[in-house]
């Protein structure tokens, strides 16, 4: 046990059959990873949720995830109330202890490659995410399960003993398909009762149960534990202890329960009756029950469940109010059908607003058709006003047929609504071909309602599919925005790291699976990897697709959340497998003369923890050619998977990039916005000294716009070397990086990037050459670095210290760094550029976040002003060539100056300090298309073509 | 296609019986059966609760509709191609359009007659005596007035303002008046206290009025107007006199004195001893602001507007002696990019001063429509544009608005210093 990592201690859902394949596994130790071996005998446990035409979701969390969320939900359990009905922790104890004697003497390999196996053949499925946890404790102990005996006490403090019994009753959500694969043997003790309803009940217990066997009669289904995560412990409302009498008024026995839950066909909501346990304190009921429900959250994110399918219900309702509509109309009247509705080829939701909408189709199929013959052009959106809400209304036109999309002025502005339509157009092509085989098959309408379910959240409430009760400011503009371009968040890695990610990658696409591959056994292959990407944690970090390609499989992973997925939580195991269009593939290519091989495309996306790769496969061409609808091949994920364990190996240097701060250093806003009463204290004391009342000058000229050039102007003016971006890209940042997060006091050459970005505004002035200042001004509230150091340390600066302070890149000019957010995008890859999630998470601050929402939208703004100058650009909705007018004529540069007050100022007597800022996009046609949008303090003027340039040579795209 | 390029078609129709009253326009008119369904969708939205507001196809087609008091829709249909700009830039353009022709129909029928469709086939015969006014709100290329855009009269800074101010003053008295004013080439040069009182809208308006009038050529008239805002039930009386050509003044008053009466005493007692004053102010012409304002050679044109006073002075110099302009801009492209540079601005970053127009329905439905703006969590202050043919600048302080095209040569780094450099000189050389 002791070789054992405590990630694998934790893990108690083995089955035999998994264990069995452990010790297969630690001999293989092959670099291919011919784990997929034993897949041919041990079914992954995937298979089951390949549906009929051979498409795939299957999502698991990662245990830790579970864990975590089943601690939260346990935790405040046990804190609401008294009545202790599951402790996670403890039972986790005694099911190790289990474990251990179970498996102790069995392991003998390599703890970290049974890890990999483990995750290679984990044998969880969906629905056995309920049950298996109990189940195999109920195995392990003949005594009974753990968690109940662990809360009898508490139960027996919390409920006085003279008790009234009393009638209660419980709504539950039961989803019996998420168990349909199931297999019997799991809940041959609990049966349905414990798989699907999550209630535990020991017909058996009663004889060891001697104080509490006078309040228990025989042949009653007591409840006697309740499974994590189960519908019943998320309805908060049924207690160990209480008595099951009725599902849905049906009377219920120990006897007759199975065939009773057996019959609920699918995903309902059914009704229990319960005798509980009504306290006699009457205390006790008032604090616990409002308040449990409220914290009985759901252990999973809503996005998680959504992407499972659960209780979209729930969420569409929230939204129900708001008018937001997709409707697939047909222009074509069919008058010999006699159907309702007929020319509604698909519609969702049906909400009252949205059948308001739905009520004036007519003037949405009228306008379509007329306006064609009055501008001469498709029409592309009108406005409504619904009550108090003004509805944007997209239309696409595809054949006889009409898209509409109806969306809520307040979250989508008419500046990007163009672009949101071409996007879901896009996804939609790809993943159905086009828009009449997506909407025009019945069998289609669950998943696309699914889809549209998803595609109406984002948009409309994203917050609500995030974790984290309280909802934060919605950056709705910055998804827009961020959304909307026609390229991929990148992350750039030192270049051996790169070098190495690209390898595996290529590795992998050359197909040369060893003994697995079709070559061994002498037949024509499968597929043809036609190239793949590689994410890790939402970032892109290696793409070995083509532009378009790789546009198509982000549309898909973005319309479906996969990227935040990944980034926030640990996936455990992500297999998606469907057949998709590319539309650069479907339209023909680029090249006159070449012509794409006529075959069918597939989509494989593996995730596991926090990497997620994509691989884009060809049927036909090549490779054999697709008969029917082909599921996902085993060997071809198993290699994915593989090649992503193989990957596992750099999580800590990703994780070390992503802790470093990218090349160019960003400032937060807050610290431009002096708090007065520094200020007061500066000038009082520049009063007394000649140097601090330069410091001090300094730092009041600088927010008012003047050039801030103090001390050490000149020498920075010479030594700011920006064209050595690439190098300190790679090395400055790493060897900071390494000592950054543990060690706050550090060796004086290893230039604190965090001290001298938090700190960094006054870097002018040389204090953080030295490690003791930034460790000092590693304190994030601080609103300046305290000058008063400055001037002794300067004096102990050597001019080499000085030097290679400014060896890091600082892409404004001038002495100070103004720069506070910046995205780049790359139009021939199709990838951009901006600050991670970290480094913005980093520089907290009140003002901070509000800019950087402000820099969205104001990109959306310059985004669109561009896009109306450029007529036939490669854009997403390229399909309308846009016949754009002369106008303003093509716009190359446009720029924003904003002024932001700090908010809730109270003080009467000054007025709110103010500062201001720029938010400048730029467009580049040469040397390569680039947009540059970039957010800087008003102090110094910038040209931003040279900083564009700055950026992309010194991020070496 | 129906519509050509670049070209606005106004319809205007009876809201409740949707009989259509009038339609204008450049280009052919659109079939009824297009009439006929363009008020049709209104109308039936309209009665799902289902307010269409506005309408866009490819291209930069757009269609607006606005109905005015229940009782008179128009729609205004715009073909998109060469003046076609950013998505909410047109419908910007179109809605002060619709803003506008409402008012005007006011101005000249009066609002009873208007809200009141008693006798359909009357109100259509009285209709045509606005459609010179309507076609001159209607006609692009009329260069140099930017009031029905910015709903902020425009004005001529006189060189020597004192005399003409003091003659204005007496002369509205005289007339038994208070509302009285000056205009040299069809911009406001002086005018009483009150008259700078009546809504921003009614002063553009009354411009406008007087354009069309002096563009008649006769010497003087006497006009009975409504006052959209101030007395829209009520006729008053517009008493215009030539003065120079090119020079007019003007009273709003009651029933005295009579045209022939303030012609002959007061015309000539006021004002023929500012001759010289006036023909000064003539020689400013279209750069509005007198020589003493000292304009850089690479400003192509400007729009300064007083957002306190409600007053805008715009300009375009195309000085050919500098070397570095090709000579691709022509005079009234200068003007169309102003025009766009202010509608893209105001539609997006800076606030317009809300006219107190009409009901408040209307007044709410248009902030409707200012979406994007509040979606900014910090104030815009200045923001530039630089495209092919020319650098644009535009800024807003308290009290003023200033639009800004200059040269391509300018570097762009530069654009901030020369705006506030020439804003900075326009002020204190007028005062404006």
């Amino acid at each position: 046990m002791a070789s054992v990592s405590p990630g694998l201690c934790s893990e108690n859902t083995l089955s035999t059959a998994q264990k069995a394949k452990e010790d297969g596994d630690t001999e293989s130790t092959s670099s291919s990873f011919s784990s997929s071996d034993y897949n041919y005998d041990l079914e992954p446990e995937w298979l089951d949720d390949i549906q009929k035409n051979g498409e795939l979701f299957y999502l698991e969390l990662s245990e830790g995830e579970e864990e975590a969320a089943l601690a939260r939900v346990a935790a405040s359990q046990c804190l609401s109330t008294n009545h202790v009905r599951f402790s996670e922790k403890e039972a986790e104890v005694i099911t190790e202890q289990a474990g251990t004697q179970r498996r102790g003497s069995r392991r003998k390999g390599e703890p970290a490659l049974k890890k990999l196996a483990r995750i290679l053949g984990r044998k969880r499925r969906p629905s056995q995410r309920k049950g298996g946890k109990d189940g195999s404790r109920g195995k392990a102990t003949p005594s009974p399960p753990a968690s109940i005996l662990k809360t009898q006490p508490g139960q027996q403090q919390g409920v006085a003993v003279q008790q009234r019994r009393r009638l209660k009753e419980a709504c539950v959500y039961l989803n019996p398909k998420r168990l349909a694969s199931s297999p019997t043997p799991l809940c041959e003790r609990g049966g349905l009762l414990e798989a699907l309803l999550g209630v535990v009940h020991r017909p058996a217990w009663t004889g060891g149960q001697t104080d509490r066997g006078a309040v228990r009669q025989d042949g009653r289904l007591t409840v006697h534990g309740l499974i994590p995560n189960s519908p019943a412990i998320k309805c908060g409302q049924i207690l160990i202890g209480d008595v099951l009498l009725a599902v849905d008024d049906v009377d219920v026995s120990p006897e007759n329960i199975e065939r009773v839950l057996s019959c609920i066909p699918g995903p309902t909501q059914v009704k229990l009756t319960l005798e509980t346990a009504a306290p006699v304190d009457s205390a006790a009921p008032s604090d616990s029950s409002p308040a449990q429900k409220m914290k009985a959250s759901p252990p999973v994110s809503q996005l998680v469940r959504l992407l499972w399918g659960e209780d979209t219900a729930e969420l569409q309702m929230a939204i129900g109010h708001i008018p937001h509509i997709v409707m697939y109309l047909s222009l074509k009247l069919d008058s010999s059908s006699l159907q309702e509705e007929e020319e509604i080829l698909y519609q969702y939701p049906v909400s009252e607003a949205s059948s308001q909408l739905k009520g004036v189709r007519g003037i949405f199929l009228t306008l379509c058709d007329m306006l064609e013959n009055v501008t001469g052009g498709h029409i592309i959106s009108s406005s409504l006003l619904l009550g108090k809400h003004l509805v944007h209304v997209g239309y696409w036109k595809e054949h006889n047929n009409l898209l509409v999309v109806g969306l809520p002025a307040e979250r989508v502005p008419l500046l990007s609504l163009q672009t949101v339509v071409g996007d879901v157009v896009r996804t939609l092509k790809v993943m159905y071909g086009s828009l009449t085989s997506a909407f025009c098959k019945p069998d289609h309408a669950p998943r696309l309602d699914h889809f549209f379910c998803l595609f109406f959240q984002q948009l409309i409430q994203p917050w609500r599919l995030r974790e984290g009760a309280p909802p934060p400011p919605p950056d709705v503009s910055g998804s827009l925005f961020l959304d909307g371009l026609p390229a991929v968040r990148w992350l750039t890695l030192p270049p051996e790291i790169k070098m190495e990610v690209d390898t595996v990658l290529s590795d992998f696409e050359s197909s040369d699976f060893g003994e697995m591959s079709e070559d061994f056994f002498g037949l024509r292959r499968l597929y043809v990897i036609l190239g793949s990407c590689l994410f890790y944690k939402s970032y892109l970090i290696a793409n070995h697709l083509p532009k378009e390609d790789l546009l198509d499989v982000c549309l898909y992973c973005q319309h479906f959340c996969l990227l935040p997925l990944a980034s926030e939580q640990r996936v455990g195991q992500l297999v998606i497998w469907r057949e998709v269009f590319p539309q650069q593939r479907a339209s023909g290519g680029p090249a006159p003369g070449f012509s794409q091989p006529q075959g069918r495309h597939f989509l494989l996306i593996v995730g596991l923890r926090h990497f997620m790769q994509c691989v884009l496969l060809e049927a036909g061409g090549c490779a054999s050619p697709a008969l029917g609808s082909p599921g996902p091949d085993c060997v071809y994920v198993d290699q994915v998977k593989a090649t992503l364990l193989q990957l596992n190996t750099l999580e800590a240097a990703m994780e070390e990039r992503l802790n470093v701060p990218s090349t160019p250093c960003l400032s937060c806003a807050d610290w431009f916005l002096p708090a007065t009463t520094t200020r007061d204290r500066l000038d009082s004391l520049a009063s007394s000294s000649p140097v601090l009342s330069k410091l001090a000058g300094a730092i009041r000229g600088s927010p008012s716009g003047h050039r801030g050039r103090s001390l050490f102007g000149e020498k920075s003016r010479r030594s700011s070397p920006q064209r050595s971006l690439s190098d300190s890209g790679s090395e400055g940042p790493m060897d900071a990086g390494s000592g950054l997060p543990a060690a706050p006091g550090l060796s004086p050459h290893s230039t604190s990037d965090s001290g001298r970005r938090i700190g960094g505004r006054r870097d002018s002035l040389g204090s953080d050459g030295s490690g003791g200042s930034g460790g000092l001004f590693k304190m994030p509230r601080m609103k300046h670095p305290n000058p008063f150091y400055l001037g002794t340390l300067k004096k102990t600066l050597t001019d080499r210290e000085t030097e290679e302070m400014y060896n890091t890149t600082k892409l404004t000019s001038g002495t100070e760094n103004t720069l506070f957010h910046y995205v780049l995008m790359e139009t021939v890859q199709g990838i951009f550029i901006a600050p991670t999630h970290r480094e913005v998470a980093q520089l907290s601050g009140s003002i901070h976040p509000q800019l950087i929402c402000n820099f969205h939208h104001c990109c959306l703004s310059i985004r669109a002003a561009f896009q109306q100058s450029l007529p036939a650009r490669g854009c997403r909705a390229a399909d309308r060539s846009q016949r754009s007018g002369w106008g303003l004529g093509p716009v190359k540069e446009h720029g924003v100056l904003f002024q932001c007050k700090p908010e809730n100022w109270t003080d009467q007597k000054k007025p709110a300090p103010t500062m201001t800022y720029w938010v400048i996009g730029r467009m580049l046609l040469e040397p390569v298309p680039q947009e540059f949008y970039v957010c800087f303090h008003d102090s110094v003027p910038e040209v931003p073509v040279e900083m564009a340039f700055r950026l992309s040579f010194g991020l070496g795209l | 296609m129906m519509l050509r390029d670049g070209s606005t078609q106004l319809l205007c129709l009876t809201a409740s019986s949707g009989v259509p009253l009038f339609t204008r326009g450049a280009s052919k008119q659109l079939p009824f059966s297009v009439i006929g369904s363009l008020n049709g969708v209104h109308m039936f939205g309209g009665g799902q609760g289902a307010l269409l507001s506005s309408c866009e196809t490819e291209g930069g087609g757009k269609v607006v509709w606005k109905v005015f008091h229940d009782s008179v829709m128009l729609i205004a249909v715009s073909g998109g191609g060469s003046s076609g700009a950013c998505i909410g830039e047109e419908e910007r353009r179109l809605q002060r359009l619709l803003e506008n022709v409402w008012s005007c129909m006011v101005l000249v029928l009066g609002q009873d007659e208007l809200v009141n469709l008693r006798n359909i086939e009357r109100l259509k015969r009285d209709l045509r005596s606005c459609f010179c006014l309507i076609d001159k709100l209607l006609e692009e290329k009329h260069q140099g007035v930017l009031g029905d855009l910015t709903h902020c009269a425009d004005s001529l800074v006189p060189p020597n303002p004192t005399p003409l101010q003091e003659a204005v003053d007496g002369f509205a008295q005289a007339a038994d008046s208070e509302f009285g004013c000056l205009f040299v080439h069809g911009r406001i040069v002086v005018a009483t206290e009150k008259w700078w009182r009546l809504a921003p809208q009614e002063v553009v308006l009354l411009c406008a009025l007087v354009r069309t009038l002096s563009a008649s050529g006769s010497a003087s008239c006497d006009y009975p107007v409504f006052l959209p805002q101030g007395s829209p039930t009520v006729a008053h009386r517009l008493l215009r006199f030539q003065l120079l050509p090119g020079a007019d003044v003007c009273v709003l008053c009651g029933p005295t004195p009579s045209l022939q009466k303030a012609e002959t005493e007061l015309v000539g007692r006021f004002w023929s001893p500012l001759i010289e004053t006036l023909r000064s102010c003539l020689a400013v012409g279209e750069r509005c602001l007198p020589g003493s304002v000292p304009l850089r050679p690479d400003v192509l044109a400007l729009l300064l507007i007083n957002r306190e006073t409600r007053r805008s002075v715009s300009c375009v110099q195309l000085s050919s002696h500098h070397p570095l302009s090709d000579s691709s801009l022509s005079k009234s492209r200068c003007w169309e990019l102003l025009k766009l540079f202010y509608i893209f601005s105001i539609s997006r970053y800076f606030t317009q001063e809300e006219t107190l127009s009409g009901s408040p329905e209307e007044s709410t439905q248009s902030s409707h429509t200012e979406d994007f703006l509040h979606g900014f969590s910090h104030q815009p202050q200045q923001c530039y544009l630089v495209t092919e043919e020319c650098k644009s600048y535009g800024l807003q302080t308290q009290q003023h608005q200033f639009f800004l095209l200059v040269l391509p040569s300018v570097p762009t780094f530069a654009l901030r210093t020369v705006a506030t450099q020439t804003l900075a000189d326009i002020i204190s050389a007028t005062a404006f």
